[in-house]
């Protein structure tokens, strides 16, 4: 059952994503090719506008696929369709583990894509260059490559943006057991959801910065961190996040779980 | 074993109940009418029994069995809404329906929607309302389930269409399966009502045989509910 949940899911999310994605593979494309026109100067401003859209059409894809997958979330357990989605023979553990799974599928092909269109808008040695000076020193500490850096960060940058989409859900989850105000309420307790989650993780890395020195600079100085505890701040960023996205989603799957009030 | 049992069910939406102690038995092989004036509890009575409610006291069992995914095997639900998701075709709605209900024939559903002259490669969005409502109320009578509810499907359609709607409800469920009708149309359905239960204010006020209750009140069951239910 969970196969063909997905399926359907999947199918309406990427309805909407598959034309941000051509759009946005479209514009790197004509980006490369007028950039790459020298002594033009009305095609090297083509490309810049070019370029500009490229980048709008990168934050679309972020946008639309968040807001995608929290409108189906509440369209599918919450508004009509619910009539169908919840006298569908499957419990709610599955309806719930769908929905989280579309997530991290849409969200890595979103990542994908947006990965894809930077590599052919903006690939030159000259680039290549700038980003390995810059992430050079880091790979030296963590006696790794560049590439393994890039991914790092990109996998933060997922779990942060999965935080976000879960704290959405649990928002969405709390709000519709309220009587009336039921958006207003998701919202809301999204946000807080959300806030909750950053102010745990702050306090993870101050417990953590009491035993180490550096990392307690982050809090009282504005010097500039020392490599090493760049690295543990990475290291504690993947750790805490997964843990936050684990809490937030048993958390909601339990209160999902004890039933919905449909309207 | 009932095919249906509600226990001193009760909802609340905070201060205000909604149902109160409802105890309710429904045996196989019945076309039960779920009779009251709007904002009874009617549809909160069958929202509960679909798990669309979480009940604030009491429990609903199904085939002796709590609400879940085995109740919802064999329930049939028709709401008083358009559900289905209006993007679709009518023909992948059916492969919806094959894909998570076992007991689905999609070939009767065809069958059902060709005679009523609709295109399966249309989609909703572009059907009007009353089609939409067929569409629907076709594929619910295309499962073979044990229970059909059907919420309001009378409503808001014209006099031929009610006949037909009749007409589909009688002649597609078999001899062991029940049907709670919920509806304040009663003139239409009380000829093929065997048993009616009268809801008001979220209590049940009467379970009866429609037989017996017309020989008691020397009256039809519409005519016994305008009585009941004068304002």
């Amino acid at each position: 059952m969970l196969k063909k949940l997905l399926k359907y899911d999947l199918e309406k999310i990427y309805k909407v994503l598959i034309v941000f994605y051509s759009l946005s593979i479209f514009f790197s494309i004509l980006t490369r090719i007028f950039l790459s026109i020298e002594n033009s100067f009305i095609l090297n401003i083509i490309g810049k506008v070019c370029s500009g859209v490229t980048i709008s059409m990168i934050f679309n894809i972020l946008i639309n696929n968040v807001m995608g997958l929290w409108s189906r979330f509440r369209n599918n357990f919450y508004a009509d369709e619910s009539y169908l989605t919840h006298t569908l023979p499957i419990d709610k553990k599955t309806l719930y583990l769908s929905k989280t799974l579309s997530s991290i599928i849409t969200l890595s092909s979103s990542i994908l894509v947006i990965a894809m269109s930077l590599f052919i808008a903006y690939y030159s040695k000259e680039n290549l260059e700038l980003v390995k000076n810059l992430l050079l020193p880091l790979a030296t500490v963590y006696d790794s490559t560049i590439i393994v850096i890039i991914l790092s960060f990109i996998f933060i940058c997922f779990l942060e943006i999965m935080n976000m989409l879960e704290s959405g859900y649990v928002g969405l989850v709390l709000g519709h057991r309220k009587n009336s105000n039921k958006i207003a309420f998701s919202v809301l307790y999204g946000f807080i959801t959300y806030l909750l989650t950053q102010i745990f993780t702050i306090l993870v890395v101050f417990v953590t910065a009491l035993f180490n020195k550096d990392l307690m600079n982050l809090f009282y100085t504005m010097d500039t961190l020392n490599i090493d505890t760049i690295k543990l701040c990475i290291y504690l960023a993947m750790i805490i996040y997964t843990l936050n996205i684990f809490i937030l989603y048993f958390t909601n799957l339990k209160l999902f779980s004890k039933g919905v009030n449909v309207d | 074993m009932e095919l249906l049992e509600c226990i001193n069910l009760e909802k609340r939406y905070g201060d205000k109940v909604v149902l109160k102690d409802i105890n309710l038995k429904i045996p196989r092989g019945k076309i039960i009418g779920l009779l009251g004036k709007n904002g009874t509890g009617k549809t909160t009575l069958i929202k509960l029994i679909n798990d669309l409610l979480t009940p604030t006291k009491g429990k609903v069992l199904v085939n002796g069995m709590e609400v879940g995914v085995e109740s919802k095997k064999i329930i049939s639900y028709l709401p008083e809404r358009t559900y289905l998701d209006k993007s679709m075709t009518v023909e992948k709605v059916i492969k919806y329906f094959e894909d998570f209900y076992d007991n689905f024939d999609s070939n009767k559903a065809r069958k059902l929607l060709k005679k009523l002259d609709l295109d399966t490669n249309q989609k909703l969005s572009k059907m009007s309302k009353g089609m939409q409502e067929k569409v629907q109320l076709v594929l619910v009578m295309s499962r073979c389930a044990d229970l059909y509810i059907l919420d309001e499907p009378l409503g808001g359609v014209d006099p031929a269409t009610r006949d037909y709607i009749l007409d589909t409800i009688l002649t597609n469920f078999n001899e062991n399966a029940s049907v709670i009708i919920s509806t304040h149309l009663i003139s239409d359905i009380e000829k093929i009502l065997d048993e009616v239960i009268f809801i008001d204010k979220g209590k049940i006020i009467l379970t009866s045989s429609t037989d017996e209750l017309r020989e008691k009140e020397k009256s039809s069951i519409d005519e016994i509910f305008r009585r009941m239910f004068k304002c």
